[in-house]
């Protein structure tokens, strides 16, 4: 809390706290580094963050602001010593995200209209709801103004309207008596139970991070909800894909005899075959065609299981199968895990395991520009946002602190288009209102893009009870909008939806494009060899980019080091009287380096001291 | 480790954080509480996340408390959510030999507040505890002040505490167990927890289902 003065030197200096960042964190803390991460913002996590409502408002609200000025460039050439020289970091990261687009269907109306659903709370909020949608009007409006083409104008406008005096425009679908329509005022009264996160993603059971997340014991921060069904859109409806034994046996839009091809299909698939390989490098439908499924198990495993388009190769439709049905059955009925209260728990997780491991955390804080040693060409120190010299012997850092002049990047730039929805049912209703699914939505017409959507029900801890939160997530073709709004228009019930009054209402949309970090390399860049560059988040299903270049990140650093050793548990921490006051780390440095004393004293400096705070402690 | 789980016995799982300001003493009195142990020459927090105390409460309900400590380095106020998230109760330590440490109670109570709430959205329980006070230098009576900056801060109550020579820090725990217990009760709490899937390196080890179909 204090303003407390950091210590001047560090073994690596991390600027970024998404995933990838993190991992290397909690990875060097782990096995002694002594480690301080930084971030510019004031929330943990980079573009992987998850935001309660409000606080994505607030996210939305920063991304219209005309980008910060670039900081007068300060001169920091007096902390420059004899055989140095300065290299500028950019701070402006608002360039990874673009098209934002903001759009409200919530009828404030309603609540009145159907007593039953009015809750004192909602009535005595009632009053300042006019006042608040007209505010998220305005907000959207803008936005639109700045970002969005005049085609869709009108159609918005409707759309917006609604949000202010839904009476005018709009007829109230028939089955409104049973949903209970959530007010905007209650979105924002609740708004701090939802995590919304900006990367939507799943995690593979037998992904790499998972394996990591055990392996570290980083897993004992957070808990895991299974996707309980993998659905896919097909001829306008929407289906439940057959991927487990017991789906598939008790699958009623299956005939028995797809059954039996199905089940004969999935297992010979495990191995390899002499067939399989005659199709290398042809198309995996080929394949599948060859096989003569018929075209049901052919969509469910071409779009569903295998999640590739048409045109993949066969090897690679294979090798994805394979990976699928792999994870299957390890948690539950599905090859996915989603983190309770969203993925950006995820890199927080690995932050707390650096910090509990005695990572110094600074939101709030940057990272000004490197000192290069122009004798070896290594980066020695950085100067930070309060103008301290802090000497390092590596240097972590998310890709949007790089100069564009100074980064090599696969060009064209990929991005992703997202969209993340309040809804107000799910897109198939089932016994349980409580299910997490994976919508795989093949291309609405030629060219379009592959979506994938994940639908979270408020079990997940990331929306109230009542709603339902749904990421979308493509390659962009066009802008978010362009890419996405087809496919929710098709899915859910929107102001511009026609004949859908039995679909899920739409009752908050937001639409945005993000740079596809897939593109980022670690190294290569017109940088200092011990300057690493991480990727922001991907256009994967999985985590896998994420965590391999962590890896690499840490290989790079510390060779000989083992990459995130399991934690002591903190059962398992010996507590010795007064002779060794030290904690876990007996334990950790017993293992790997077998003497205990010498590792301690070595590091205690550095973090300082609880009881007797000299370095820390200064100023107040 | 669990002693008298009978049959009826309630079994109760708490996460308390205990925070305040750099040196005030909060692994100190974790160590004390949990260990029975105090040292004078504590480094900074290392490797450790929590502390499992259990408490035999009464002859039908088990309490195992967690008490999470702040890791020495996210002192500069930046906690992950993971820190916060699920707690049901909290100790706030300020150091009464150091007034500077008092003045930033405030700020920790109002940054606990805003980070986790109870289901019903209530603040969740919170006691001060006004360590080192082995140390105290006057005998000063400042009941009265303290018990108003209680009410007025939202802390169910204060202690006077020394880890050094036990003094109250069973007491506070006792009394902050009470609170969590009694706000259990009027709680459906967990209702939808059950299906939650933890990762650990058990389950690994257990695993033996066949994969797919």
């Amino acid at each position: 809390m204090a303003a407390e003065g950091l210590p001047c030197e560090f073994d690596v200096v991390i600027l970024g706290t998404g995933l990838v960042e993190s991992v290397v964190a909690a990875a060097c803390s782990r096995v002694g580094q002594r480690v301080l991460h930084l971030d510019r913002r004031s929330y943990y996590a980079a573009n992987w963050a998850s935001f309660t409502f409000n606080g994505l408002l607030d996210w939305i609200q920063r991304r219209q602001e005309p980008p910060p000025q670039p900081d007068e460039l300060q001169d920091w050439s007096s902390l420059l010593e004899e055989g140095e020289e300065l290299i500028y970091l950019c701070n402006a990261d608002s360039s990874s995200v673009s098209n934002v687009q903001v759009f409200s269907f919530t009828r404030e109306e309603e609540e009145s209209v159907s007593p039953p659903s009015t809750t004192e709370e909602e009535e005595a909020a009632a009053a300042a709801e006019v006042e608040e949608a007209e505010e998220e009007t305005t907000q959207s409006t803008d936005i639109k103004e700045k970002e969005s083409k005049e085609e869709t104008f009108n159609e918005e406008d409707d759309g917006q309207a609604a949000g202010v005096d839904g009476e005018e425009h709009e007829a109230p679908p028939p089955d409104n008596q049973s949903r209970k329509k959530v007010s905007y005022s209650e979105l924002l009264d609740k708004g701090r139970r939802f995590n919304i996160d900006l990367v939507s993603k799943l995690m593979f059971s037998r992904g790499s991070l998972i394996d990591l997340l055990i392996k570290s014991n980083v897993s004992r921060y957070a808990e895991f909800k299974n996707v309980s069904r993998i659905l896919t859109c097909r001829h306008g409806n929407v289906e439940q894909v057959p991927c487990s034994r017991a789906d598939v046996f008790g699958s009623r839009q299956l005939s028995v005899v797809e059954k039996r091809k199905l089940m004969r299909f999935l297992t010979s698939v495990v191995e390899e075959t002499e067939q399989q390989t005659a199709y290398s490098g042809r198309p995996y439908l080929d394949f599948l065609c060859e096989q003569q499924l018929g075209d049901n198990l052919q969509h469910f495993l071409l779009h569903s299981i295998a999640m590739v388009t048409e045109d993949t190769p066969t090897e690679e439709g294979l090798a994805s199968t394979r990976h699928f049905l792999r994870c299957l059955g390890r948690y539950g009925n599905t090859p996915f895990l989603f983190p309770v209260y969203g993925l950006g728990e995820i890199p927080q997780c690995f932050c707390r395991m650096s910090a509990v491991f005695g990572g110094i955390y600074c939101l709030r804080h940057t990272v000004h520009c490197l000192l290069l040693d122009k004798s070896n060409n290594r980066c020695k120190a950085v100067i930070d946002s309060r103008g301290q010299r802090i000497s390092c012997s590596h240097f972590v850092v998310e890709e949007g602190y790089v100069a564009t002049e100074r980064k090599k990047v696969v060009t064209p730039t990929r991005s992703i288009s997202r969209a993340v929805l309040i809804t107000d049912a799910s897109v198939l209703p089932a016994h349980s209102d409580q299910q997490v699914s994976l919508v795989t939505v093949p291309p609405v017409a030629a060219g379009a893009p592959v979506v994938k959507m994940v639908e979270l029900c408020s079990s997940t801890m990331t929306c109230i009870p009542g709603t339902y939160l749904v990421h979308l997530t493509c390659q962009s073709v066009g802008s978010a909008y362009e890419d996405l709004s087809p496919v929710v228009t098709r899915m859910f019930n929107t102001p511009e939806s026609h004949d859908q009054e039995t679909c899920p209402s739409v009752l908050w949309c937001l639409y945005f494009n993000m740079v596809d970090g897939s593109g980022v390399q670690v190294q290569g860049h017109d940088l200092p060899p011990n300057v690493y560059v991480c990727s922001g988040p991907d256009g994967g299903l999985g985590h896998e980019h994420a965590v391999t270049q962590a890896e690499s990140i840490f290989r790079n650093i510390l060779p000989d080091e083992e990459f995130c050793p399991p934690a002591p548990n903190p059962e398992d921490i010996i507590y010795d009287g007064d002779s060794a006051p030290s904690t876990g780390e007996e334990e950790k440095q017993g293992e790997e380096k077998g003497e205990e004393e010498a590792g301690q004293s070595e590091r205690g400096e550095g973090t300082g001291v609880e009881e007797v705070g000299q370095s820390e402690s200064g100023e107040e | 480790m669990a002693g008298g789980s009978v049959s009826e016995c309630k079994e109760y799982l708490f996460k308390v954080l205990v925070i305040g300001e750099l040196g005030v003493g909060k692994t100190s009195i974790i160590k004390r509480y949990v260990h029975q142990l105090f040292s004078q020459h504590y480094r900074a927090t290392i490797g450790v996340d929590f502390a499992l105390k259990v408490i035999n409460w009464d002859s039908k309900t088990l309490v195992r408390l967690q008490l999470w400590d702040i890791a020495g380095q996210e002192r500069f106020g930046n906690m992950t959510r993971v820190y916060y998230k699920e707690a049901v109760g909290a100790f706030v330590v300020f150091d009464m030999t150091r007034g500077s440490t008092f003045e930033a109670v405030s700020k920790w109570k109002h940054d606990l507040d805003s980070k986790v709430k109870l289901a019903n959205g209530s603040p969740i329980p919170s006691v001060l505890l006004a360590n080192k006070c082995d140390q105290k230098k006057d005998g000063s009576n400042n009941t009265a002040p303290m018990d108003n900056f209680c009410k007025e801060t939202g802390f169910l109550g204060w202690f006077e505490t020394s880890a050094k020579d036990n003094i109250n820090v069973d007491e506070a725990a006792r009394f902050l167990v009470e609170n969590i217990l009694a706000n259990d009760k009027g709680l459906p709490y967990e209702e939808s927890n059950g299906d939650r899937v933890k990762l650990d390196q058990e389950t690994v080890a257990a695993e033996s289902k066949s994969g797919c179909c």
